[in-house]
């Protein structure tokens, strides 16, 4: 199967990065396009039209976020682009932030164009310094071409672009807390509603999307909606990164329509099992997502298709685990991140994860009790589906999905006080 | 402007079958309260903007695909809410063992154990058995085994993280409400603890909410702390018994002693928000210094009597001196925190029996020359202010004023206005204070210039045409009558930029529902009179409604004791109502005001002076002058609860029974007649005011004739009966700027005035608000202390024409200019000694080296 | 003062591009901690002063975010990953195989002072694990001889800046 790149076009030229070379491989074509030809509901309605969807793991219609923006009240409309990426599995923003980051500045200005937006922020994690650098810098290029600021294009239209780095919060990828954590408060998520579509930052309007989401922008006004449409299927268009990881032989990050098979990207992309293992299980779109068994692996990537395999496309991080991994060690390697990552505003998430977290590394430390395993599945109970923010699932969903596809790994465990399968993945 | 007293859009919802109306805007909690359907919480508070962050308030919405927190879901028109399906109580019940994890469960010993949020909630649910088989710890992490335990976080706050529920009131109060960054919350998930900024002290005015709010155990308060149970412990309902402002509290106390305040939420004064003098305050009352016999000057000595010789000897030499010299020889001084029935009777007892008008409850300096009754001041001070009015205010002048310390329910109704409403705020001061954090400009006059500042508000409203309702001849009129004679001139006196006055003025125009709100530096002032002049001017130039100009009164019952007529001149009206029920005529002579009465004594026009609960000799701000006074007075009778500096200059010394053990009412500074209960009595050698008052009465066969209903029924009447003169939109007064007394050798301003956490000179006998404020100090900003080489803690001679003391000094937080406070709430330091009426309070200072 | 004006001067470029300064916080920590290579109360307090917001506010956010150290660190911080990506391709064993290379244990600086080696959550390099990051750079696709010579390089480096 035959992929067009989008992404990853001029992924490899070193100088991709540098806003000539971007010019010269067709940047900033897309958004003179729109300030010229478009009123911004036009661009909305592009945007809706193209079908694209969040890319940040909600896959949430673009085009239709933006829709809900209200328009004059009186306030300023903001746009924070979500570069926090920091579920684990995902690598594939920093790719673009690295890479190609006049793509996502090209993005952000269509987007801030269709909702009325002239201030932008770029949240991106602040372990990604290098990247970081690379976005400021493309921004500082920008801005010294005239295409950031006042007038640009002599469209009348302006625009400021700041980039704001994080200090090590998983929870500040969830959109709240973002803007939370840009306002300078603590990383906390916050009751919706109201939705920041409303009142977002600073109270104000505001609209955030996923790095990727942003990026794919231009190419769709450079190709229009019939070739984005081309790719992927009917409901989950164009193209998309999947970061493949664990224990194939070529794991990297990978550009392929939606509705390819997982197992191309596994077996063809990632160059299949490593060493020839065999498979045992894949975490098919971030660690929050559960578990696909080898018997799924033809799946199509796509949010509905995942969604009836009984798992999620989520942020497209593909984490393959072979047959010398323990399930509870793997879980617990989970839901130690997500204990550690709860932002502790609320009840279930502050205290669920913490408990979960004493559980499952007793069981793994052998002294897991009889009864262990139920209370587990309880506390997830009262965990799923009551905390403010979506972090209480994330940590639920592989936590019933692990013990669902591997209870007798959890049970040997508590029984004979060991792994069934020792985990010991070599360092050569 | 705030959207108070429109009419609100009305939205019909079901819960738990029960069809209600309510308010759009209302969360599900608040209707489901409205139709008695509790809905448990921890994080949700009414005063403070809902979180969602408990999770307790989840209840079942139709077409919601998961439960919603109550508490910050608003009601929705025919919305289907469910608060007890199985699902909810099990979402509950999970709550509740997962805020058991690591609770100690150390209830026996805690001291929210029977008013705990989370006992009573566990109690309800029925969580019998634990689940949990780890160690308990806050903190759950291999290498951190904490408990973090009994950690002082305060003078009087103490923190058991291990029992916190991370509700995060405590914090949100602090920020929200009172504005104060001295509390937060650190780390983050399981690991988040509550406690003080790194190094510091949660030691706010206000910092006492937090525990009270705390819907645990993890705030407690040194003050109640393993002292008594709570439900063993007996409530009365009063009143805070120092400042104006009448925060309605629950005194907690049992056959021993009082043992806390708590509050007793009225929402149109205090919201449910205590500041630190009305929770502590009521301490002194316990006092082991209390007076507990009558003492009797023999040989210049004081020594212990009987009632009975102490009543004859007051009652003979009160008959001597009136038979011998005159009523008029007689004066009376009352406290301005004696219940409205002991002013009342206080009164009828001076002008109806002993005949004489020479009383007064105003101990603040009055005016010597000119009579207290200046139209222009008791105008204002009178307004009928009414503290809830603030959230529909668009600008507000807070002038002369430490907002905070003067006013603290007003001060934090101003900040909710701010906050919510967008209220705009002013603050025009000798000194900067805490407002700054909420003024658009904060003006700093300098001393003794609020006279000029008032007069360049009126050239800035006259100048820039901004005046309503006169006509421009009228309006150069008034401009003429005013020193300084230009805008400019007052800008220069003032060291206040021109511009700012005109910014003010404009915003003051503008505004639909503007406030003038003056308070204690004003009522210290010697200017007071010529400065109301010029606010009553204002006030008129620029048709602020009556009710809106004010200058707020500081005592507890002080305007109580205004409107009984505990004061030489009477308004027609009172004179009448009083003459109606006394049955003849109040006396003609003229009275005398406080000032008056004590150079009336210089002068020998005045002979004896009964003192009830008042201490003029360290409060009255021209120390050698009071004092001189009362020393040459020939007999002086105090009632009071302690020995003060004035009731060890007296004949006779009578133990006076504190406010909370008798019932009465306080007048609070919007006419609010507020009662109190009588919680603990006092012990057998004490008295209350009123019974001393008829003990006198009749010894001298002078008997008052009420009975305690009938003396509560004619003192409400009169409060009721008060009727003002409103301010007269057509009048204006001259305003003029007085003559500052020469002082080069004197250069910096002194004021004086009550610490933060002290009140008048009781507060010294309260435990918890001297660990805020152990000691006298001289404050003085960093700049100039800096010049001087003078660090907190230095030694400083503070020296005036008057007197010299020697204090440790504290670089001030606020203070920029060159200006000067020591506190007058330490007896041992006799601040008014530096203040004379010549002096005018300049001082020079010099650093001590001996550290 | 703690904080060099070049830091003081970053911190109040950055400010003014927030409609609030409050927003300035995590800049300012980021940038302090760049300089100083830790936070701690002091820092703060200089934070509140040149962003002029409370005290309170900049030690509650500090502590809320992890990835600035709390107190001193040797001149290298190891951070190494031990999330599931990485571990599934022996994460585990290169935190052994550094703590014997190292002489020290987790959390443990070296005595020269040069490294400090902890272990944190996936850092965004699942793609080539292992990994590890080191002050502000990332080292991915890790091996034993990798290591051998990144350590080789910056004792080197530590060197040259010695002199
Ligand atoms: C716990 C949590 C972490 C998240 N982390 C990220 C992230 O790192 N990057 C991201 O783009 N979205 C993240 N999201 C999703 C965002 O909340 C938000 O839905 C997304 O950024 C919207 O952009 P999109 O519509 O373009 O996907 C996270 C959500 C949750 C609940
Ligand atoms: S200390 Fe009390 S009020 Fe503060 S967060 Fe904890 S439980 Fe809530
Ligand atoms: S009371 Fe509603 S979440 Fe706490």
């Amino acid at each position: 199967m035959a992929q067009e790149l989008v992404f990853f076009k001029y992924i490899d030229d070193p100088n991709q990065h540098k806003i000539d070379t971007y010019i010269e491989h067709g940047g900033y074509q897309a958004i003179q396009k729109v300030l010229k030809d478009f009123k911004p509901p036009d661009v909305i309605a592009k945007v809706k039209e193209s079908g694209v969807r969040g890319r940040g793991g909600a896959g949430f219609p673009a085009g239709l976020k933006w829709s809900f923006v209200p328009q004059n009240t009186g306030k300023p409309i903001y746009l924070a682009c979500n570069g926090d990426e920091s579920e684990p599995g995902t690598c594939k923003d920093r790719v673009i932030m690295e890479n190609d980051p006049h793509m996502l500045i090209e993005g952000i200005m269509i987007c801030c164009y269709a909702i009325n937006a002239h201030h932008a922020f770029i949240y991106i994690r602040g372990e990604f310094a290098f990247p970081a650098a690379r976005v400021e810098g493309a921004v500082n290029e920008a801005y010294a071409k005239g295409y950031l600021g006042k007038n640009i294009f002599n469209s009348g239209f302006d625009l400021d672009v700041v980039v704001h780095t994080g200090g090590g919060a998983y929870i500040c990828g969830e959109e709240t807390a973002l803007l939370s954590s840009l306002e300078g408060s603590r990383g906390n998520s916050r009751i919706r509603p109201p939705f920041p579509a409303v009142s977002g930052l600073y109270k104000c309007p505001t609209v955030i999307n996923n790095v990727e989401t942003l990026s794919s922008l231009p190419s769709i006004f450079n190709n229009g909606i019939e070739w984005y449409r081309s790719h992927g299927t009917e409901k989950s268009p164009g193209t998309k990164i999947f970061s493949l990881s664990g224990n194939v032989n070529k794991p990297g990050n990978y550009e392929v329509d939606l509705g390819t098979p997982l197992s191309y990207v596994i077996n063809e992309l990632g160059g299949g099992m490593q060493d020839g293992h065999k498979l045992k299980a894949i975490i098919p779109g971030g660690s929050s997502t559960p578990l696909l068994m080898p018997d799924q692996i033809d799946t199509p990537l796509d949010y509905e298709s995942m969604a009836a395999a009984g798992s999620m496309l989520g942020s497209g991080a593909i984490i393959v685990i072979d047959e010398r991994c323990c399930m509870v060690w793997a879980l617990m390697k989970l839901i130690n991140f997500y204990a550690h990552e709860s932002c502790g505003r609320c009840t279930p998430c502050r205290e669920g994860t913490a408990w979960l977290k004493q559980l499952i590394n007793r069981i793994e430390n052998g002294e897991g009790q009889q009864g262990d395993i139920e209370l587990i599945l309880d506390a997830c109970d009262n965990i799923i589906g009551r905390t403010i923010c979506p972090l209480g699932d994330a940590a639920v969903m592989p936590t019933r999905s692990f013990i669902k596809h591997f209870r007798d790994e959890f049970e040997y465990h508590i029984e004979h006080k060991t792994c069934k399968v020792k985990t010991d993945y070599p360092f050569v | 402007m705030s959207d108070n007293g429109k009419e609100k859009e009305q939205i019909t919802l079901t819960i738990d079958g029960q069809s209600v109306t309510v308010d759009k805007g209302t969360t599900v909690l608040e209707a489901a309260g409205q139709i008695g359907i509790h809905i448990p919480t921890f994080c949700w508070h009414p005063k403070l903007d809902s979180i969602g962050a408990c999770r307790m308030c989840l209840v079942a919405v139709e077409k919601f695909p998961k439960p919603a927190v109550a508490c910050a879901t608003e009601v929705m028109p025919d919305m289907i809410v469910k608060t007890n399906t199985d699902d909810i109580v099990k979402a509950r019940r999970g709550v509740l063992e997962f805020l058991l994890l690591n609770h100690p469960l150390d209830c026996p010993t805690c001291d929210k154990g029977g008013e705990c949020d989370l006992q009573d909630n566990v109690f309800h649910f029925g969580i019998d058995k634990s689940r949990q088989t780890f160690t308990r710890h806050r903190v759950i992490d291999e290498d951190t085994h904490t408990t973090f335990d009994d950690k002082r976080i305060g003078p009087e706050v103490i923190r058991n993280m291990n029992r916190c529920v991370t509700c995060y009131k405590c914090v949100r109060f602090n920020k929200e409400i009172a504005g104060e960054y001295d509390l937060g919350a650190y780390e983050r998930g399981n690991h988040t603890v509550i406690d003080a900024p790194p190094g510091e002290q949660i030691d706010n005015f206000y910092s006492g909410n937090v525990v009270e709010i705390c819907p645990v155990g993890a705030l407690t308060n040194t003050d109640w702390r393993y002292k008594v149970r709570n439900w063993v412990a007996k409530k009365a309902d009063s009143v805070c018994s120092h400042d104006a402002d009448g925060q309605n509290i629950t005194l907690w106390y049992d056959q021993r002693q009082l043992w806390r305040t708590t509050s007793r939420r009225n929402d149109a004064v205090d919201e449910g928000w205590l500041c630190n003098i009305a929770r502590y305050g009521y301490q002194y009352i316990n006092s082991p210094d209390r007076l507990k016999q009558p003492l009797i000057k023999k040989e210049g000595k004081q020594v212990p009597a009987s009632w009975d010789e102490a009543i004859d000897l007051i009652a003979r030499r009160f008959k001597e001196i009136k038979e011998k010299k005159g009523s008029v020889c007689l004066a009376g001084l009352l406290g301005g925190n004696q219940s409205v029935e002991t002013a009342y009777l206080f009164n009828k007892f001076f002008r109806n029996k002993l005949k004489t008008n020479n009383l007064d409850y105003r101990l603040e300096y009055i005016d010597l020359k000119g009579s207290d009754e200046n139209e222009s001041y008791n105008c204002l001070y009178r307004a009928q202010f009414k503290i809830a009015d603030l959230e529909k205010a668009d600008v507000v002048l807070v002038f002369a004023s430490n907002f905070i310390k003067d006013h603290p329910s007003v001060n934090l109704r101003l900040r909710k206005a701010y906050r919510k409403f967008g209220t705009q705020v002013y603050t025009v001061n000798p000194v900067e204070t805490k407002s700054a954090d909420i003024s658009i400009d904060e003006m700093v006059y300098a001393p003794d210039m609020e006279t000029a500042f008032v007069a360049g508000m009126i050239h800035a409203i006259i100048d820039n045409k901004l005046y309503k309702n006169i006509d421009a001849a009228k309006a150069s009129e008034i401009k003429s009558k005013l020193t300084p004679e230009s805008l400019a001139e007052a800008a220069r006196m003032c060291g206040i930029e021109e511009n700012r006055f005109v910014a003010l003025a404009k915003k003051l125009a503008e505004a639909k529902y503007p406030f003038i709100l003056a308070g204690d530096y004003l009522m210290a002032s010697t200017k007071r009179h010529r400065t109301a002049n010029g606010l009553y001017n204002i006030a008129n130039l620029l048709g602020i409604p009556d009710t809106n100009a004010a200058i707020l009164a500081s005592q507890a019952n002080s305007l109580g004791a205004d409107r009984v007529g505990v004061r030489p001149n009477l308004s027609p009206n009172l004179t009448k109502t009083l003459e109606e029920k006394w049955g003849e005529a109040v006396p003609e002579s003229a009275g005398s005001n406080t000032s008056q009465i004590f150079k009336n004594i210089l002068d020998e026009e005045i002979d004896a002076v009964f003192v009830l609960g008042a201490n003029p000799a360290m409060r009255y701000p021209d120390g050698p002058f009071v004092n001189s006074a009362l020393d040459k007075l020939d007999f002086l009778v105090v009632a009071d609860l302690f020995e003060t500096a004035t009731s060890l200059k007296a004949d006779v010394v009578l133990p006076l029974a504190g406010w909370s053990e008798q019932s009465g009412a306080f007048v609070n500074l919007e006419g609010r007649y507020q009662r109190f209960d009588k919680a603990l009595p006092s012990g057998p050698g004490i008295k209350t005011g009123i019974d001393i008052i008829n003990a006198i009465a009749d010894a001298m066969e002078l008997p008052l004739g009420l009975n305690t209903a009938e003396l509560t029924k004619e003192a409400k009447d009169i409060v009721d009966g008060f009727v003002r003169i409103p301010r007269d939109v057509n009048k204006f007064f001259e305003v003029r700027q007085a003559q500052i007394p020469e002082h080069q050798e004197y250069p910096y301003r002194l004021m004086i005035g009550n610490d933060l956490h002290h009140f008048g000179y009781v507060t010294e006998h309260c435990p918890s608000l001297m660990r805020f404020t152990p000691e006298p100090y001289l404050e003085i900003s960093p700049n100039l202390a800096e010049r001087l080489g003078i660090e907190n803690d230095t030694l400083v001679r503070v020296e005036s024409t008057t007197g010299k003391l020697v204090l440790k000094a504290k670089l001030s937080e606020h203070f920029e200019g060159e200006v000067l406070f020591i506190p007058n709430n330490f007896a041992a330091t006799e601040v008014n000694s530096l203040i004379s009426r010549e002096g005018g309070g300049w001082v020079k200072i010099e650093k001590l080296d001996d550290k | 003062m703690i904080l060099k004006e070049s830091t003081i001067k970053e911190i109040k470029t950055r400010m003014v591009r927030y409609p609030s300064r409050r927003s300035a916080i995590l800049p300012a920590l980021t940038a302090a901690y760049r300089q100083v290579g830790h936070l701690n109360n002091a820092v703060y307090k200089e934070i509140s002063r040149v962003i002029e917001i409370p005290y309170v506010e900049i030690a509650e956010a500090a502590t809320f975010y992890t990835m600035f150290p709390k107190h001193e660190v040797g001149k290298y911080l190891i951070q190494v990953c031990h999330n599931i990506s990485c571990s599934l391709r022996g994460a585990d064993n290169m935190l052994l195989y550094l703590q014997e290379k190292l002489g020290i244990k987790m959390g443990e600086t070296t005595p020269d002072n040069l490294f400090t080696l902890i272990s944190v959550e996936c850092l965004g390099g699942c793609s080539a694990a292992p990994m590890m990051q080191i002050n502000q750079d990332y080292y991915e696709d890790l091996t034993r001889e990798k290591i051998d010579n990144i350590l080789a390089d910056l004792r080197a480096k530590a060197d040259e800046e010695g002199k």
